[in-house]
């Protein structure tokens, strides 16, 4: 455990240096006021305000983005003679591994924290009472777990990790512009409807978005849990295998 | 003794050599032409798709045009950040101060990046431009209107490269790089294209409305529809001009100085 503890310690000083958990915490600060000035009358949300409707989709485009980081992390680590080092000590192969999901929930908390400080200003509100906060929370947080083994398993695999992230970049914008976390599904063209309506992003923010609200769909919530679960389990197996992969790459 | 007198070319001849080295990395690194193609031409589609329906309900058009503008521009931006990565590691690693004392014309190394720049940007517009045709955007201005459209983020991209060498040389950090990356994005799509000026918060108007992007956008949304707007055209280029001018001159110094300096 203590070999644990060191080695996130070690990945929340260098965030701080890299600046990593400063942007971290700057992304969903921008991203909302961003869409919420530029969006806020061009898009019509029938009954609830543009702020309340579009901050799932800035928590979840939050996490995205931190995942991308992960993914030059977890390259980078993998590569660099620490690294290396760090398979000859005394501690489980899974140890730094570990460390780095545990940095990105601290991360993902963080993140949180700011899209709600600056959410609040602007007319958000938990409107469904702590028990529906915790569970926004805890969503939020599974999917960062989720997406930061997926970017685990990419980055140890990944040959150039630069470009691999720049690459992942055009997918992450698909999903979250495309989606009813930005829009209603009738603001989009028809022939692309049925995709933005059942694509995960949408299914979680509309989850994350009745959490808020207090008021949740069982189908709805059902699928997200499928969704989060599966991509957790998943995701969370390539990336420990990953690590056993690398054992006697080099050196 | 011989003088041996070394062969002079034109300037002209010795930047595109240094621009031909650059998009032979930018092909074996294909990090660049992603960022300054698939990218915006993504982005175009997306960013459409989002707003189309809910642009024609306020104004009446679908404001393709603006659309295409504002991609054309991000994208010709994104990707002079991602040229620019590589330029902290040249200036380390000796390079720059290599090409400085080659018997060439010491602007000729500066002047072939934004030559491959400009060409660069010159294919990325004519391929959003494309797309954004098949999407339905008409130009109602005539040809020269179409030419001036593209040439537009030719020469913002120029005079934008040269400021980001700039940072790059000054700040020799990636953060900062994409710090930068994060203003000028926001620059875009905190513009008059993004939506009507009128359905901006009242305090947030007058930075709008005065950005550069603002106006260019404007321009470039005139020349798609209806042919030559004098005001907002007058204003792009004289945006265009002070800051090359004075970036221009900046950035000849600290070139200078970079590749003194290098090890």
């Amino acid at each position: 455990m203590t070999a644990l503890v060191a080695l996130t310690e070690r990945q929340v000083r260098a965030s701080v240096r890299n600046l990593d958990i400063v942007f971290a915490v700057l992304v969903p600060v921008l991203t909302f006021v961003g869409f919420t000035i530029g969006l806020r009358n061009v898009i019509d949300t029938g009954g609830i305000s543009y702020p309340q409707y579009v901050l799932p989709a800035v928590v979840v485009q939050a996490m995205l983005f931190g995942a991308l980081n992960t993914t030059d992390l977890a390259a980078q680590e993998k590569a660099s003679e620490f690294g290396v080092r760090l398979r000859t000590f005394p501690i489980s192969v899974y140890s730094p591994m570990m460390a780095r999901m545990l940095y990105c929930l601290i991360r993902g908390a963080l993140a949180l924290i700011a899209a709600f400080a600056v959410a609040y200003p602007f007319g958000f509100r938990m409107d469904g009472g702590p028990g529906f906060g915790a569970m926004f929370v805890v969503l939020s947080l599974t999917l960062t777990l989720a997406l930061s083994f997926g970017a685990e398993a990419t980055g140890t695999r990944a040959k150039r990790s630069d470009t691999s992230s720049q690459l992942l970049l055009i997918p992450q914008l698909l999903l979250v512009l495309l989606s009813t976390g930005m829009a209603p599904v009738e603001s989009f063209p028809t022939w692309v409807q049925p995709f933005v309506e059942y694509q995960p992003i949408s299914q979680i923010t509309e989850t994350l978005r009745g959490f808020a609200s207090g008021h949740v769909e069982g189908t709805n919530l059902t699928i997200t849990l499928v969704w989060c679960l599966g991509l957790l389990v998943g995701l969370g197996y390539l990336a420990i295998q990953g690590q056993g992969r690398q054992r006697g790459r080099r050196g | 003794m011989t003088v041996v007198e070394p062969r002079r070319f034109p300037l002209a001849a010795e930047s595109a050599v240094f621009a031909g080295r650059l998009m032979t990395r930018w092909r074996r690194n294909p990090l660049v032409p992603l960022q300054s193609l698939l990218f915006p031409t993504i982005l175009l589609i997306i960013y459409y798709m989002l707003v189309s329906k809910s642009m024609t309900r306020l104004t009446g058009s679908d404001s393709l045009d603006t659309v295409v503008s504002m991609c054309a521009l991000a994208g010709g931006m994104s990707g002079s950040l991602a040229a620019a990565l590589s330029i902290p590691s040249e200036r380390d690693n000796g390079l720059m101060s290599r090409f400085w004392m080659m018997p060439v014309h010491r602007a000729s190394a500066l002047t072939g990046t934004l030559l491959a720049e400009a060409a660069r940007t010159v294919v990325a517009t004519v391929v959003i431009t494309a797309v954004g045709m098949m999407l339905g955007m008409r130009f109602h201005g005539g040809a020269a209107a179409a030419l001036m459209f593209v040439a537009i983020p030719v020469l913002w991209v120029s005079v934008y490269a040269t400021v980001v060498i700039v940072v790059a040389l000054r700040f020799q950090s990636r953060a900062i790089l994409t710090w930068f990356s994060t203003l000028s994005l926001g620059a875009v799509f905190g513009s008059s294209g993004v939506a009507p000026l009128e359905l901006f918060p009242a305090w947030i108007r007058p930075v709008i409305q005065y950005q550069p992007m603002s106006a260019t956008i404007e321009a470039m949304k005139n020349l798609a529809r209806d042919g030559f707007a004098v005001r907002p055209l007058l204003l792009t280029f004289a945006w265009i001009l002070v800051i090359g001018v004075v970036v221009g001159t900046i950035a000849m110094r600290t070139y200078r100085a970079a590749a003194q300096s290098g090890g």
